[in-house]
């Protein structure tokens, strides 16, 4: 028989694992108030305070439980489509003025997929695109709204409509003709450096994470299923829990030193 | 790639960052077995702070330096503007530092050419043309043209230089062109210029009425925070009230597409609508409002000095309601297009005591020959409800650029105004004098000539000397041919301050170096009135210097070092302190540097350690007297804020056989302004490489016009030739072409009218008259 702790706990934990960021902060609350009511008329008699939740979910756990696998619409461990174009490393980076820098579009898109920015329904649940023989890398914040906000396309693919057969039109879709080559002349530009990728040794302790988890929060999204950049797939993409073994450590401190010990006589003490 | 021992790779992956510790960022680290020291962690390495400098909303950017270089860019999570998100053109900014093609030296035209020279000999030159053009053709003969993408302490030293000490009024930016008409709407009904709310309305408001501006493109992150305001609560509503259907539309709940330039009708249907329902919160506008008619025969600013003084007389309720009798919804239908119930729905909105409206406009309402008086209609909606200062009841103008946010601190940079007050009343010239050690005999109580006029004085001669800095208005200005014409003619003589070769460098005969943000400290005031530190994080490149120090050179060599701080490095400090001086009341009053240094931002009035959300609030407001009610609207001595009775009035000009299109004129999201930085960041160049025209597609199957192929626009004063698209981005309604401003390729304003608002001196570049010409189809697509 289940424990009433346990009741409780259960469905927090659920809405945890399966909802996305904000929907899961919001949930929780709600789920918050209704168990500290039914504590709270328990505790009534003791003339004890009720504790409130915090309103807002507290921001720097908001996306700890934010990777979801159903996310992928397609079982990450499956073998992808036989013949499907990889992402490369070198592709990945071109795409990215700097590392973290918002990618831009590398294909064409229809004038009313422009307007309207309807990129989320192939980025938001991924699968085996025909019209790329590809896999669709994910949005890593599909709560996002205005997609060509940050992400921007290339002028002389805006307007290509899709699917199309046309083995030209599929080579223009990431090789635009003139566009690279003419305009990086125009820069003198030194973007900051790639985070090494780790050797996938087996008894390697698991790496922390090389970026900032502002609207990376979710790791799946890029570190798992077909989609991804080989290179930075994750070998286990059914452990939800990601930061319990990969942590994001706050760079700008340094190594741990014990402080002075007070020895009461006010010769020492932490200063 | 050079290779990097692993010990420098450590420093270059490693976040340091003492101004996101605490926050929800958390930092990086690549695979450090042992830590290093923690003062090598710091070293060269570090995310530093700024605001964003390529538009006006201000957003906080951290920026990633790397051996005196910028080398990413994020989002600051601690902005509470942009809440750790930025647009692309922000996350790219850094970019813009680094074309191959800066201007890294001073340089002198000789036999036609720009030729190198070292900048103290370009600095002797400026001076000795400045001191020669002052003794042949009299002071005011010289002219600086700036913009508010000028630093506060920029502007503060070109006023105090021309003003003060050179004793002309020649100091204008190019404000005028984008704001003027929303400061003199504030300034009219107000009695004061700067927001009334802020951006935290949008957190609180349950309706936004979105005027005529495509907030998607034109202020992305302040939509998105609208956006977000939705998604949060579903019951929100987004109206996009338009004359094209874009990105904003289709975000939108509702999209309402009305004729250019109406908007004045319009305005006075919905308060005709909200009187005759009975909407009007009469106690608020009892207490709180007088009425005021200004002039109405003000003519359209085509002479060559044609502003205008308003000299409003009294009027009253009643006088308003007779007025507003005129404006019927179905009156306003006629006028507009837009249908009498859409209009009595609006009035609702704005008339249900238990929603909160945000009206929000821009440059399109603006840029009118009665941008002014839009300007006071839309204010007039909300003061006739009472939903204006309190959170979520707002009305707010947007502005452009990064420190547009408003005249009152522009340091005195337009043509009447004195870092406080106007040339005009004896009092503010005395406390400038005073504060600025100059005798008060030196700044003339004549206003001098607004923009327009002034490059039209340079056009006949009345202006023989011109520095132009951080702007560009070669591309800018409207009737473009005309005043090319006028800055190439002989005898005249043109500085410019530069970092990069543009339209406007072509015509100079001095190009100074120009530090760009980033390489030069100082402060920006955005449109909600923030006022954000910027500081130098890398190195200026070759000679170049900020703005107010190449201005401190000339003064130095004209005999006024002692008016300037003579140190380069507390330039900002020195400027601010003096500046302070003339805002010591609660109403301006400025927040200290050192507090914006641990800040992100602090919006004035700045008093005792509080910044002013809502001004004119009792609640908010330090410097609004309680005795007043809930509401001081202390920029009136009277205390009261005025409805203005603007009638609606035909532009000056619109469209008729010969030229059947209105010609709408305005940004893309991945441009700024005359497109000198945008364009060199290839990102952004390669989303939109080139400016085309956007047609309504009946219009362009009627005309035969398919996408992609070229057309020529011909309007009054030139052609331009440019590749028409269709179902594109947007689209205009039936009788409207849109043309993209940044393109210092195709230059949509040589085609754009030079008319502008006689009350604000603002040219209406966003409506003038063109026909399409078929020329071939294009190939190769």
């Amino acid at each position: 028989m289940r424990s009433r702790q346990s009741s409780v706990t259960g469905p927090l934990l659920s809405v945890f694992l399966i909802g996305s960021a904000a929907t899961a902060g919001a949930a929780v609350v709600v789920e918050l108030k209704d168990a500290t009511v039914s504590l709270g008329a328990q505790r009534e008699r003791a003339e004890v305070a009720i504790p409130a939740p915090p309103a807002a979910p507290i921001a720097a756990e908001a996306d700890v439980f934010r990777t979801r696998l159903d996310m992928v619409a397609i079982d990450p461990l499956a073998d992808p489509q036989r013949g499907a174009i990889q992402r490369t490393t070198h592709r990945y980076r071109v795409l990215r003025a700097y590392p973290g820098a918002p990618p831009s579009i590398p294909h064409g898109f229809t004038g009313d997929e422009f307007r309207t920015g309807s990129c989320k329904t192939c980025h938001e649940r991924g699968g085996y695109s025909p019209r790329f023989n590809a896999y669709v890398p994910l949005t890593p914040h599909p709560e996002m709204g205005t997609c060509l906000q940050c992400h921007v396309g290339n002028d002389e693919l805006t307007g290509v409509s899709l699917p199309n057969t046309d083995p030209n039109t599929i080579c223009r879709q990431c090789h635009p003709p003139n566009a690279v080559r003419r305009v990086e002349t125009t820069l003198d530009w030194v973007p900051m450096a790639w985070p090494q990728l780790s050797s996938k040794t087996p008894d390697r302790p698991p790496p922390p994470i090389p970026h900032d988890l502002e609207f990376r929060g979710n790791c799946l999204a890029c570190h798992s299923g077909p989609g991804s950049l080989r290179t930075i797939r994750t070998p286990h993409p059914e452990r939800a829990s990601c930061r319990q073994c990969h942590v994001a450590p706050d760079a700008g401190v340094g190594a741990f030193t014990r402080p002075v010990p007070d020895t009461g006589d006010g010769a020492g003490g932490t200063s | 790639m050079k290779p990097v021992d692993r010990r420098a790779f450590l420093r270059r992956v490693a976040l340091a960052s003492a101004a996101t510790a605490g926050s929800n960022l958390v930092g990086t680290v690549a695979y450090a077995e042992s830590p290093l020291p923690p003062d090598d962690w710091q070293q060269d390495l570090i995310w530093k702070r700024t605001p964003c400098r390529l538009c006006g909303v201000g957003c906080g950017l951290l920026v990633r330096v790397e051996n005196g270089r910028a080398v990413a860019v994020k989002g600051d999570p601690d902005s509470p503007v942009g809440k750790g998100l930025a647009c692309v053109k922000g996350y790219h900014s850094v970019q813009a530092l680094y074309g191959r093609d800066r201007v890294t030296s001073a340089m002198v035209r000789r036999g036609g050419a720009l030729v190198e020279v070292p900048l103290g000999e370009a600095l002797d030159l400026v001076a000795k043309k400045l001191r020669e053009t002052t003794r042949q053709y009299g002071k005011d003969s010289v002219a600086v043209y700036g913009s508010a993408q000028w630093t506060i302490s920029d502007a503060y030293v070109a006023s105090k230089l021309f003003k003060g000490a050179l004793g002309t009024n020649n100091v204008e930016t190019s404000t005028r062109l984008y704001a003027a008409s929303a400061m003199a709407g504030l300034q009219s009904t107000f009695g004061l210029d700067g927001s009334v709310g802020c951006y935290e309305d949008i957190e609180h408001a349950d309706v936004f009425v979105l005027w005529d501006t495509n907030l998607a493109e034109t202020d992305p992150v302040l939509f998105s925070r609208m956006l977000d305001r939705k998604r949060a609560s579903p019951a929100v509503r987004i109206i996009d009230l338009s004359t094209r259907t874009t990105r904003t539309s289709y975000a939108a709940d509702r999209s309402l597409l009305f004729v250019p330039h109406t908007g004045l009708a319009i305005a006075n249907a919905i308060c005709q609508e909200i009187v005759a329902r009975d909407w009007v919160d009469r106690e608020f506008v009892d207490q709180h409002v007088a009425f005021k008619r200004g002039k109405t025969d003000i003519g359209y600013g085509v002479d060559d000095d044609a502003l205008v003084v308003d000299d409003a007389t009294d009027a009253d309720w009643d006088a308003y309601v007779a007025f507003l009798g005129a404006y019927t919804p179905e009156r306003a239908q006629q006028v507009s297009g837009l249908r009498a119930p859409t209009i009595r729905w609006l009035a609702s909105l704005y008339g249900d005591r238990s929603l909160k409206v945000m009206s929000v406009w821009g440059t399109n309402v603006n840029q009118d020959v009665r941008g002014t008086w839009m300007n006071n209609l839309l204010y007039n909606i909300h003061l006739l409800v009472g939903k204006v200062a309190s959170p979520g009841n707002s009305a707010f103008g947007i502005t452009g650029q990064p420190s547009g946010g408003s005249a009152v601190h522009d340091a005195g940079t337009l043509t009447n105004t004195l870092p406080r007050g106007v040339v005009q009343n004896s009092e503010d010239r005395e406390r400038a004098a005073e504060i600025w050690g100059v005798p008060v005999d030196n700044i003339d109580p004549r206003p001098a000539r607004p923009a327009l006029s002034m490059f039209r004085a340079l056009d006949r001669g009345d202006i023989r000397f011109m520095w132009i800095q951080a702007t560009n208005p070669m591309v800018s200005l409207p009737d473009l041919k005309r005043y090319r014409a006028a800055a190439a003619r002989p005898d005249r003589f043109i500085v410019v301050s530069e970092a990069y070769p543009t339209p406007t460098t072509d015509v100079a005969d001095v190009v100074l170096p120009a530090a760009m943000w980033l390489e030069r400290d100082g402060v920006f005031a955005n449109v909600e009135r923030r006022m954000q530190r910027l500081d130098r994080m890398v190195a200026p490149p070759g000679d170049a210097k900020s703005d107010a120090w190449l201005m401190i050179e000339v003064a130095r060599r004209l005999g006024f070092s002692q008016l300037f701080p003579p140190k380069e490095g507390h330039l900002v400090e020195e400027v601010w302190q003096e500046y302070s001086r003339f805002h010591p009341e609660p109403q301006t009053a400025l927040p200290p540097l050192t507090a914006l240094r641990t800040r992100p931002g602090l919006m004035w009035p700045y008093v005792e350690g509080r910044e002013t959300k809502w001004r004119y609030s009792t609640e908010y407001d330090p410097a609004a007297d309680g005795a007043r009610g809930a509401f001081d609207f202390y920029g009136h001595a009277d205390g009261r804020a005025r409805i203005m009775l603007r009638p609606y009035q035909p532009p000056v000009e619109s469209p008729d056989s010969e030229y059947p299109f209105w010609l709408g004129t305005g940004v893309v999201l991945e441009h700024w302004g005359a497109g000198s930085m945008t364009q060199r960041i290839p990102t952004l160049h390669r989303s939109v490489p080139h400016a085309y025209v956007e047609m309504n597609a009946d219009d362009a199957s009627a005309l035969g016009i398919r996408h992609g192929e070229t057309v020529r626009l011909v309007s009054r004063r030139g052609s331009l030739e440019l590749e028409a698209r269709i179902n594109y981005r947007a689209q205009p309604t039936r009788g409207q072409v849109f043309v993209p401003s940044f393109d210092e390729g195709l230059l949509v304003n040589q085609l754009t009218i030079d008319a502008f608002c006689p009350l604000s001196g603002q040219p209406a570049s966003s409506t003038s008259a063109v026909r399409v010409e078929r020329i071939s189809r294009r190939s190769g697509r």
